[in-house]
């Protein structure tokens, strides 16, 4: 079932690939809806207190102990179904506006859609690396050759900054998990498989460097506070179709690498990092807060505020508190859900305007309600309006944190002040204030809405009852926890 | 069925009033809408007399009764249902709040009746009325905090109605973040509660806290209360977080009538009368509110009396008032604090009323230097204006003179130095009657102004091109802000009905409690504070007509020295302004409050964001960024030797790299 889910995308990818033009959208169509209709039968069938399952284990390697191993948890279920969600309406709104190299755009989107997937369900520790490290290529190419050269920033520039970091984090986290394979057979079988790892137990001195080689690389992907030089200009350049899910998803792979690699198989040095990681943290939310508060560019501003989000879930994972990282989690599910819609209605922003800065734009709500409302729904789920789920996200989050050390706490709830600013702020210069001129101010499309309006209504659905996550993820996330927790003792 | 049956019916009605309404704005008909948000309140307030009559058939002891609609969230041991907690505080909460809002859609279905944006208007309208009925009827502090957050959006929302106003828009983000800063300080509170009790629900906490708090004082239930206060301060309009109130009259004037008089700014009265339990085991923190309650009436009492933008003045009497509710549950006056919210709510909603149908007839001009020769021009609006002003004022008789001086009656009681209360609480009740009679002597006396005397000639308001009050810009009319044939005033049907209710219940709404003879809501409430010791204390009836006397000598004289400063000397006022200049421009700038934030608050922020944007970000990250890469460029010139293009060079370093160290490390382990 998971190879299934896993592979189907990277399958219809390449048939869009070698069907014919016009064909090509409706074959990556259905292959993003095959796999949401998968994954959603995957979450209904989960077992919230069954461990790890759907469990495929397969020799591939045997000499390097390396396994073809899938398994879906607690921890990963929701976000399997996240990425299976996200995909949809990216090349959907792609589809409907047409692009040139149809076929290899799709197949790109869909290859990473399968490595997203693999990261997010390989039990193999070399296994996630490999997706993770795949993840990023097919993004290098759909920024570089769809990308858009602005303010002065070029595609190519763009991309080979981010590959650069990426290539840097991935030569170390590689290192880093080959170190573990190696120092925990000493001198045994070889095994990568990461419930194994976990039991047999890294000697804490390895662990304390191998740890910020994993550290590294998952920062490096949120981006967290200071490795974030890449994200503006790749942000500025890329389409936003696949912006889209870059930010809602791939984003999330590196936080999850946390709950998933780091916290169980190094426990002692995850302890002793502890309060440089929620430093770490707290600095992502301050200055991704500021920034976002101080840019006008929209895609500048949901990147910004990305990263200030991506800070409080890492806030919540490394509180090492049960409902600090079961808010993570949440977070994760309720951001990715959130900046999908939120960078599909910066494109329709741009189809009125001409133009991504909010500096000279205005009023849009003036014909369009309909759109206006749906806005002001993604504005105040970004802000975490209490009543949203993000909020009992961020709750959780406060909380754990503040079971740990009060100051961050409350250092980082200045971050939900300011997030009530640039996120109200966004909508307010776009949609409110007068119409300039040339401005077209023009209600959301039925089509454009049945993309947008599905995500919305999810949200919507887990404003009212956040515990349908919480519920099924919070065996698995408090398991995670208590290893770090024991290890703490 | 029981109280909380009845509660969940309270809050439906008016969220499907909203929801319909929304989803319906294309087809539905206006008037349609507006009715359709009539009836939800409507229904709603019969709710609630519902839930009483079940309530007040249990005994006293058992009057509070819990209900949960399904787990919310739970993890980690902290479980949040989506519950309710029903008792005579939080009916009493919803039959204000219903009774003042059903008055208020029916003065707003004539009063907003041109305006483009009507469905929009009450679908925002039975939001908000929802929003309140939760953050009253919620049983947890999580589910309080999620209603406290709805009523500040739904301010937001209304605050910035007529959207296509930039002072509109700029007014409605500033109440917004002031708001979102308060319910920070509820978040904290929420999370430190159940850190030290483990407990989330209202019920719970109450009888956890003289358990765990053994001691009055004890740091951490002071800071809990203290940050509940950021909250209550925050929502209330108190200091220092009162500067978005008075822009807050942005919004149409039923909004201001509802939302920023009547209701949601009582908001940290309620919580603080809610969670009594918490302040009585840290009095520190209970007399922080009296303090803050006592300075903020006295500071915008001061304002009040030198704006002369109509509504402004209004407003700050409002945050005035709301000081004295302060003032009252933080002295432990809990049923006269209510009850001062209640006959507050009835006289304030009439005065913004009233004040709206005298802007309308000014064609939107809000400033009382224009307005003359008002009771002519508008009998009936200047009835209610005066009944509203006497009630404010504390008129012998009236609902106002019974309630504010239970508050200082009741500080004069507990004595000590609790007298600086009662003391300041006249000097208020003095500032109170001249601002409020400020009005009246200025707008309603005297030859009518150009507007007055049009609407007497011929018996219709000037349609005067449509202005933005603040800046005198011209108006955009064609969405979201009303037509020429907006301006009804008082002819409506509907403004006439809600304004009378009002006018009568303004004053004789007091008679329901009346020192030694009915006494209503002290009865009703007492199950509420039946565990506050505080609560049973009660002045003496003798003592309590000796206060009201008191209190009626001020607001008599204080009206009488108002009619000579405006009515017999009119020179006075501008010898006074010129002789006491610094005071003046003290006091007409609002003591500074605006610019105190922005210096403090809004620079340094706006100052780290420059500084990030423009420094940190070019040299520190970028430079980080930079030198990566041309460390990363050298080292792979040589492998570009080999391949050119970046990616491959990627490709290619990477599969070297991960076989040596894939092979280094095999023959280590060997």
């Amino acid at each position: 079932m998971l190879s299934a889910i896993l592979w189907t995308p990277l399958v219809f990818g390449l048939i869009s690939l070698l069907v014919p033009r016009r064909f090509a959208a409706w074959a990556a169509g259905a292959g993003t809806v095959v796999t949401l209709i998968l994954a959603t039968i995957v979450a209904i069938g989960f077992d919230p207190s069954g461990g790890l399952q759907y469990v495929v284990d397969v020799t591939w390697i045997p000499g390097l102990g390396i396994n073809y191993s899938l398994g879906i948890d607690g921890i990963s279920v929701f976000l399997v179904l996240l990425t299976a969600i996200a995909w949809v309406p990216a090349v959907a709104f792609t589809a409907s506006r047409g692009t040139d190299r149809a076929g290899l755009f799709y197949f790109m989107l869909l290859v990473g859609q399968t490595a997203t997937l693999g990261a997010f369900l390989a039990q193999d520790l070399l296994l996630f690396v490999l997706f993770f490290d795949l993840m990023i290529v097919p993004f290098y190419f759909l920024f570089g050759i769809w990308g858009s050269d602005r303010d002065g920033v070029t595609a190519s520039s763009a991309t080979v900054k981010m590959i650069v970091f990426t290539l840097i984090g991935s030569l170390l986290m590689l290192v880093g998990a080959v170190a573990v394979g190696v120092i925990s057979a000493d001198g045994g079988q070889l095994t990568f498989n990461m419930a194994d790892l976990a039991e047999a137990g890294l000697p804490s001195g390895s662990q304390n460097w191998i740890f910020w080689f994993f550290a590294a690389a998952f920062l490096l992907k949120m981006p967290a506070f200071p490795l974030l030089g890449w994200m503006p200009d790749a942000y500025r350049v890329a389409p936003l179709p696949a912006l889209a899910v870059f930010s809602a998803v791939l984003s999330k792979v590196g936080a999850y690498g946390f709950l998933r690699v780091v916290l169980p198989i190094m426990p002692d040095a995850t302890e002793l990092f502890q309060t440089t990681m929620l430093i770490i943290a707290l600095a992502s939310i301050i200055y991704g807060s500021v920034m976002a508060f101080t840019k006008l560019d929209l895609r500048l501003i949901l990147g910004f505020s990305s990263v200030a989000q991506l800070g409080f879930i890492t806030l919540g994972i490394f509180a090492l508190d049960s409902t600090g990282a079961n808010g993570a989690l949440l977070q994760m599910i309720n951001h990715g859900l959130v900046v999908v819609p939120a960078f599909l209605i910066v494109a329709l922003i741009a189809e009125r305007t001409g133009s991504e800065e909010i500096g000279p734009m205005g009023g849009l709500a003036k014909n369009a309600p309909v759109f206006a409302v749906i806005f002001l729904i993604v504005t105040m789920a970004t802000l975490a309006i209490p009543g949203s789920a993000n909020f009992i996200g961020e709750f959780y989050i406060l909380n754990g944190v503040f079971n740990t050390d009060v100051a961050i706490a409350i250092i980082a709830s200045s971050g939900v002040a300011l997030a009530a600013f640039y996120a109200l702020r966004m909508f307010q210069r776009t949609m409110h204030n007068p119409l300039p001129e040339g401005a077209d101010s023009r209600e959301i499309s039925l089509r454009d809405g049945l993309m947008i309006v599905p995500i919305v209504l999810i949200m919507i659905v887990l404003a009212f009852c956040p515990q349908i996550i919480l519920g099924d993820t919070a065996d698995s996330v408090d398991a995670t926890v208590a290893i770090s927790k024991e290890a703490a003792q | 069925m029981n109280a909380a049956s009845w509660g969940w019916l309270v809050l439906l009605f008016p969220l499907l009033g909203s929801v319909l309404i929304g989803a319906t704005f294309r087809v539905l008909p206006a008037r349609t809408a507006g009715l359709i948000g009539i009836g939800a309140i409507v229904a709603a307030f019969v709710c609630g007399i519902a839930a009483v009559v079940s309530l007040q058939g249990e005994p006293a002891e058992s009057r509070h009764v819990t209900d949960s609609l399904w787990q919310y969230a739970s993890v980690g041991g902290l479980s949040i249902d989506l519950g309710i907690y029903v008792d005579p505080l939080s009916l009493f909460m919803v039959l204000v709040v219903t009774g003042v809002s059903s008055l208020i859609h029916i003065y707003s279905y004539s009063y907003m009746k041109s305006d483009a944006g009507y469905h929009r208007f009450f679908s925002y309208l039975n939001f908000f009325v929802f929003s309140m009925l939760l953050l009253v009827l919620a049983g947890n502090y999580v589910l309080l905090i999620v209603g406290w957050a709805f009523v500040g959006f739904a301010s937001y929302a209304l605050i910035s109605f007529w959207y296509r106003r930039e002072t509109a828009t700029r007014a409605g983000m500033k109440a917004f973040v002031i708001n979102v800063v308060g319910d920070i300080g509820l978040v904290l509170a929420a999370i430190l509660i159940f850190r030290e009790l483990g407990v989330i629900d209202y019920g719970a906490v109450f009888e956890k806290a003289p358990e765990v708090f053994t001691t009055t004082n004890e740091w951490t239930a002071v800071a809990i209360c203290l940050l509940l206060l950021v909250g209550a301060f925050a929502k209330s309009a108190q200091m220092p977080f009162h500067t978005w109130l008075a822009d807050a009259m942005e919004g149409p004037t039923p909004v201001s009538s509802l939302i920023h008089a009547a209701t949601m700014v009582t908001a940290g009265v309620y919580l603080v009368g809610r969670s009594y339990p918490l302040f009585e085991l840290a009095p520190a923190a209970a007399d922080v509110a009296a303090i803050v309650g006592l300075v903020t009436l006295l500071v915008a009492g001061t304002i009040a009396i030198v704006v002369t933008d109509l509504k402004r003045i209004i407003a700050y009497s409002t945050m005035s008032q709301i000081g004295y509710m302060f003032v009252a549950v933080g002295i432990g006056a809990y049923s006269a604090g209510f009850f001062h919210l209640m006959t507050h709510a009835f006289f304030k909603a009439l005065l913004f009323m009233a004040a709206g149908s005298v802007i309308a007839a000014m064609a939107n001009i809000q400033n009382i230097d224009r307005m003359k020769g008002f009771y002519r021009a508008m009998p009936f609006t200047a009835a209610m204006l005066i009944i509203g002003a006497l009630a404010l004022s504390g008129f012998p008789g009236t609902s106002g003179w019974f309630s504010k001086d239970e508050i200082i009656d009741f500080a004069s009681f507990r004595g000590g130095w609790y007298e600086i209360f009662a003391i300041g609480g006249y000097i208020g009740a003095f500032m109170t009657a001249i601002y409020s009679f400020r009005i009246i002597f200025r707008i309603l006396p005297g030859p009518p102004c150009e507007e007055a005397a049009h609407l007497i000639e011929t018996g219709h308001v000037v349609h005067g091109e449509p202005v933005n009050p603040a800046t005198g810009e011209k108006e955009d009319v064609e969405v979201g802000y009303p037509g020429e044939d907006h301006h009804i005033a008082e002819q409506a049907t509907g403004m006439k009905i809600g304004m009378s209710v009002l006018g009568f219940l303004a004053l004789v709404g007091g008679l329901v409690q009346i020192p030694g003879v009915t006494e209503v809501i002290t009865h009703f409430l007492e199950p509420t504070f039946e565990d506050s010791p505080l609560a049973a204390m009660h002045p003496s009836v003798s003592e309590a007509w000796k206060g009201l006397a008191k209190g009626a000598v001020i607001s008599v004289v204080g009206i009488a020295f108002t009619w000579w400063l405006y009515i017999g000397r009119p020179s006075v006022p501008e010898t006074l302004r010129r002789t006491f200049r610094p005071v003046y421009t003290l006091f007409v700038n609002k003591w500074y409050g605006d610019q105190i934030i922005d210096f403090l608050i809004v620079r340094p922020v706006k100052g780290l964001g420059r500084f990030a944007d423009r420094v940190f970000e070019p040299f520190v990250i970028n430079g980080l960024t930079g030198g990566t890469i041309a460390i990363v460029r050298s080292a792979g010139g040589a492998v570009r030797d080999l391949q050119s293009g970046m990616l491959r060079s990627y490709a290619l370093l990477m599969a070297v790299g991960t076989v040596a160290i894939l092979l280094y490390l095999l023959i280590r382990s060997l």
